[in-house]
């Protein structure tokens, strides 16, 4: 069996702003999670260029993409990640460590409400719980960008509400970019801005004057 | 069915580098089984045939001396098939350069026909009974030929009653008697160019020994279903007039018993290794296919949904590890017959078997297969049992995530505080994965300490060596008949010599509580200097005035304890027996030899005699060795002359095959060591890829996510490490335990397992290294990490 070469993004040119809230709308095999993938330095684009401030991340080594990840990004998953032997507070910390200027661990846990269960592993959590942890985590290094691959993915609408809504306080509090990547168009509603995707193109950007609150978004 | 056939073969192919693994040590488990299980098989039957061939006596009777006409007496008593007598006598053999050495004379009636112990030609022609132009023919050992370069038509010296006879070389020849040659069970190991088998014409040695008409000794074959006590007893009674010296059955001879003792080894080994191989392999395909199925579990809930049936399933996973036991039987069958060709042929060569039967064993062979592919079926079974608990609808959901709560080690806060969060994880992660942990532990204690048993094996002897060497004196003279303490005085006189001590040994058998054994008393002044006497503890002993001190293994046989009284039974090969009673004062440990010492006073007193003494110890000025050697070597009463250097030299370079035996230990052990670890390795990484590479998208550099695996892999290994040592000694001293009771030879021997310091820092730094280079290979993937691909996915 040959390799089958799939071009999952083309001609794409985008600016993300500072302190915006961006939603990435597409089905499956649009191209968004690549976009985000690229975005966050775990993937390199074949050709063109992405610059994150003044530099050029698609010509950047693979340590120097550790380095970005390590100090500029925060990473929500769909499947949360956390690391099942650590207990939550210690799952927040293993991130901070990284950086020089981390958030306290504790304050972080608060803000996502999971103060009381700090010192639970996550085999004790449930979904949503796990999630805020997840949140708390990416949040607790501090980082200039927030990157969250469908982070309501595996949750109930009521938790994802709630999780949305942990999501742009905490954006909010320290002043971080956030972009989400989502199928669910509901999601858009809350942003300021709204990509959407298909067959690895742009085909619309929306301006948001009025973005929703989140626990006003229906879905 | 095919569907999952091609599955499996998928599945084979993801996991190569493990299914190799394992199939590697099936493989090294089935070759041992199948190679040392053809050769013992085939040692056994050359053994049997050659001893059939060649008529090999069951039951040997020495008399003093008897006239031939008793031969028709024993032959008379019912059981007894056929009686030979013959002579048999040690005379001091004359080299070219007048050093000694000794002579086993064994006399041959001609023709030979249906005679007890026939010997077997190996080259060169059968002496004569009347060689023409006179003079007397011998065929030699083959070793002692080898040894001194003897070749037909070579004459050889001997000395019998005081004369020099001259004998002419016709040839090499071999008997089921001296397949082993060794000279007395207190020799180490045939001692080739100081020992050899001289087989002559009965006639010949009648003559040269001047015993015309004589035999000493009666050597039988028994009828089918004779009771053998019954018979021995009997002629024992038809020998007691003639001095009867000792009587024993085939299994006592020294030959057979390190044959059999050789073979028992060989036997014990063969199941012993391969089970080793095999349970581990075992173990392995049970954690691995534990894992597939574990990971495949939606995939299994799905098969369900379609209608397969458990039984489907569970025999899908396990034909994974049939194959490996399928493959690993085909390879090691392989190897095992192409390895035993070349075995048996260097065993019959160790053990001087003149013929091998070079068969293939179909039963091991069969008996290799059916083992292999039922510890596979077995180990998959047991590990894919899990499917059965997979309800399909169940399965489709994610699994939860594993393990939760504390471990034992978080009660101990402050020591649980002081740790950094990665060492958190680390001992987490250990804890929580029981099996796995206890069998990568397992692999490390196993890899450890079959090193430390490969090692210590060299310090044991190299101890021993030692010791032997400790021992004061230079040379070890013998005497052709007792003499009078002060006739040492020619010896010490001798220029070179420096100091001399008179010895007197009285060949024995000790009585006690119904047990008897053969022994050597030692008789030395009561204040000796060149001998070392040491107890069990290593602490030196004193010769006590009266008493005696029993040699450690002789204690153990008799189950004698300091205190006891036991009676001595003089078997000297003249003049009648004596029996006295002797008090143990002492139990003497000495690395090899079955020897007991006493004072010479002692000894006299046992032999009912008075200031006699049969040889001496001597002290030579290291200049004049050879000036020493050559008058000693002139002197006609002394029959023998030990050189503790050159017995030394001889000694140290019969034990090369150790080297051998140590490079198969360690290759073995580095196997499995690599095999454990590696799949444990490769299965906790596959299983932990997404946390890695989580740990990697938060910005955890390569370096770091590999010092996090590092410090789990560590504290396993160094725990492992840190059991493997003593576990390696305690089996360090059960092969020691279970090779002096499985053989009656090396039971004469005390091996004391003495294990250097720097053996435990060389198996550890052996251990640690190749263990984390099993590791490294197995983790190699951290560094391709797809990071986009298995968050994606939930597996």
């Amino acid at each position: 069996m040959g390799e089958v070469t799939v071009e999952a993004l083309k001609e794409t040119s985008l600016d993300i702003f500072e302190g915006e809230l961006l939603v990435i709308l597409g089905p499956s095999g649009s191209g968004k999670s690549t976009l985000l993938n690229i975005m966050g330095g775990m993937d390199l684009p074949s050709s063109g260029d992405v610059f994150f401030g003044e530099e050029n991340l698609s010509k950047a080594s693979e340590s120097r993409l550790t380095h970005y990840r390590r100090s500029a990004v925060g990473f929500v998953f769909q499947f949360y990640n956390l690391i099942p032997d650590l207990t939550a507070r210690e799952n927040v910390e293993l991130a901070a460590n990284l950086v020089d200027n981390p958030l306290p661990t504790t304050e972080v846990l608060q803000e996502v409400g999971m103060e009381s269960r700090m010192d639970h592993f996550p085999a004790q959590l449930s979904g949503g719980e796990q999630q805020r942890v997840s949140i708390a985590r990416a949040v607790g290094k501090n980082p200039r960008l927030l990157l969250c691959d469908e982070p309501t993915g595996s949750l109930d609408s009521q938790t994802g509400r709630l999780i949305l809504a942990m999501l742009l306080h905490v954006s909010k509090e320290h002043g971080s970019t956030v972009v989400i990547v989502t199928h669910n168009a509901a999601i858009g509603a809350m942003a300021q801005r709204v990509l959407r995707m298909s067959s690895g193109r742009i085909i619309e950007i929306i301006e948001n004057e009025t973005p929703l609150p989140p626990e006003r978004v229906e879905w | 069915m095919f569907i999952l056939a091609k599955k499996l073969w998928r599945t084979i192919k993801t996991t190569r580098g493990q299914f190799l693994a394992v199939t590697a040590v099936v493989m090294v488990g089935i070759t041992v089984y199948i190679s040392m299980g053809t050769v013992s098989y085939n040692m056994i039957q050359s053994k049997d045939q050659f001893y059939r061939e060649n008529n090999f006596a069951d039951y040997y009777f020495h008399v003093i001396k008897a006239p031939e006409g008793v031969i028709k007496q024993v032959e008379a008593v019912p059981g007894v098939s056929r009686a030979t007598g013959r002579i048999q006598k040690d005379v001091p053999v004359i080299g070219e350069n007048n050093e000694r050495a000794t002579a086993r004379l064994t006399s041959y009636p001609l023709p030979m026909n249906t005679e007890v112990n026939r010997l077997h030609l190996l080259t060169g022609r059968l002496f004569e009974k009347y060689p023409e132009g006179g003079g007397a023919e011998v065929l030699l050992d083959p070793q002692y030929a080898a040894a001194n370069r003897l070749a037909p038509g070579d004459t050889v010296t001997i000395v019998a009653e005081g004369r020099q006879v001259s004998l002419t070389v016709v040839g090499t020849a071999t008997a089921p008697e001296f397949i082993y040659p060794m000279k007395d069970p207190a020799s180490l190991l045939p001692e080739p160019g100081n020992f050899g088998i001289f087989m002559m014409p009965h006639n010949q040695v009648q003559q040269i020994l001047n015993l015309s008409g004589q035999i000493n000794q009666v050597v039988i074959k028994l009828s089918p279903g004779a009771d053998e006590k019954n018979v021995a007893k009997q002629i024992d009674g038809i020998l007691e007039p003639y001095g009867r010296l000792a009587s024993y059955p085939r299994k006592q001879q020294l030959s057979d018993t390190v044959m059999s003792g050789e073979m028992d080894q060989l036997r014990i080994m063969s199941r012993f290794l391969p089970s080793i191989f095999l349970i581990i392999a075992a173990l392995i395909e049970f954690v691995m296919l534990g894992r597939l199925v574990k990971s495949q579990r939606s995939q299994i809930g799905t098969m369900k949904a379609m209608g397969y049936n458990n039984f489907q399933i569970m025999w899908h996973y396990t034909s994974y590890a049939v194959l490996v036991g399928l493959l690993g039987a085909l390879l090691g069958s392989l190897a095992g017959v192409l390895l035993a060709s070349s075995l048996s042929n260097l065993y019959a060569y160790f053990f001087n078997l003149p013929q091998v039967v070079s068969g293939i064993s179909g039963q091991a062979l069969l008996y290799g297969f059916a083992l292999s592919l039922s510890v596979g079926a077995v180990a998959g079974l047991t590990a894919s049992r899990g499917v059965l608990a997979v309800q399909p609808a169940e399965s489709m959901q994610p699994e939860a995530p594993r393990g939760a709560g504390k471990i034992f080690l978080e009660s101990w806060a402050w020591f649980w505080r002081r740790l950094d969060t990665t060492w958190k994880m680390g001992l987490r992660t250990i804890i929580r994965n029981r099996i796995r942990s206890a069998i990568t532990l397992l692999g490390v204690i196993f890899a450890t300490s079959m090193l430390i048993v490969a090692f210590f094996y060299q310090d044991t002897v190299d101890v021993m060596i030692a010791e032997f060497f400790t021992q004061k004196y230079d040379y070890f003279v013998r005497f052709t008949e007792p003499v009078r303490e002060t006739d040492l005085l020619g010896i010490t006189r001798l220029n070179g010599v420096t100091e001399a001590e008179p010895v007197f040994e009285v060949p024995v058998k000790i009585h006690f509580a119904g047990r008897s054994q053969e022994e050597l008393l030692v008789g030395l002044p009561a204040d000796t200097t060149m001998q070392k006497l040491t107890s069990k503890t290593g602490t030196p002993l004193r010769l006590p005035d009266t008493g005696l001190l029993i040699s450690s293994s002789t204690a153990r046989k008799l189950q004698v304890l300091v205190g006891d009284i036991v009676e001595v039974e003089t078997l000297l090969p003249l003049g009648p027996t004596h029996r006295s009673t002797v008090k143990v004062m002492g139990i003497n440990q000495q690395f090899i030899g079955g020897m007991s010492y006493l004072t010479l006073e002692e000894a006299n007193r046992i032999m009912q005699e008075n200031q006699l003494i049969s040889g001496a110890m001597l002290k030579v000025d290291l200049g004049q060795t050879s000036l020493v050697e050559a008058k000693l070597n002139d002197m006609t009463g002394v029959s023998s002359i030990l050189s503790r250097l050159a017995e030394m030299e001889g000694f140290t370079s019969q034990l090369d095959y150790m080297y051998v035996f140590i490079a198969i230990m360690v290759a073995f052990a580095m196997l499995l060591g690599f095999a454990i670890v590696y799949n444990a390795s490769v299965i906790s990484f596959a299983e932990r890829k997404r946390e890695l590479a989580a740990l990697r998208v938060m910005g955890f550099t390569i370096q770091e996510v590999s010092g996090l695996l590092l410090k789990e892999n560590l504290l396993q290994t160094l725990l492992g490490v840190a059991l493997g040592l003593p576990f390696g000694r305690f089996l360090a001293e059960y092969y020691i335990q279970a090779m002096m009771s499985t053989s009656d030879v090396y039971s004469t021997y005390t091996f004391r397992v003495v294990i250097y310091p720097m053996t435990y820092v060389l198996s550890a730094l052996g251990g640690i290294l190749f263990i984390m280079a099993a590791y490294q290979l197995a983790v190699r993937g951290i560094k391709t990490l797809d990071l986009v691909e298995v968050l994606k996915t939930r597996d």
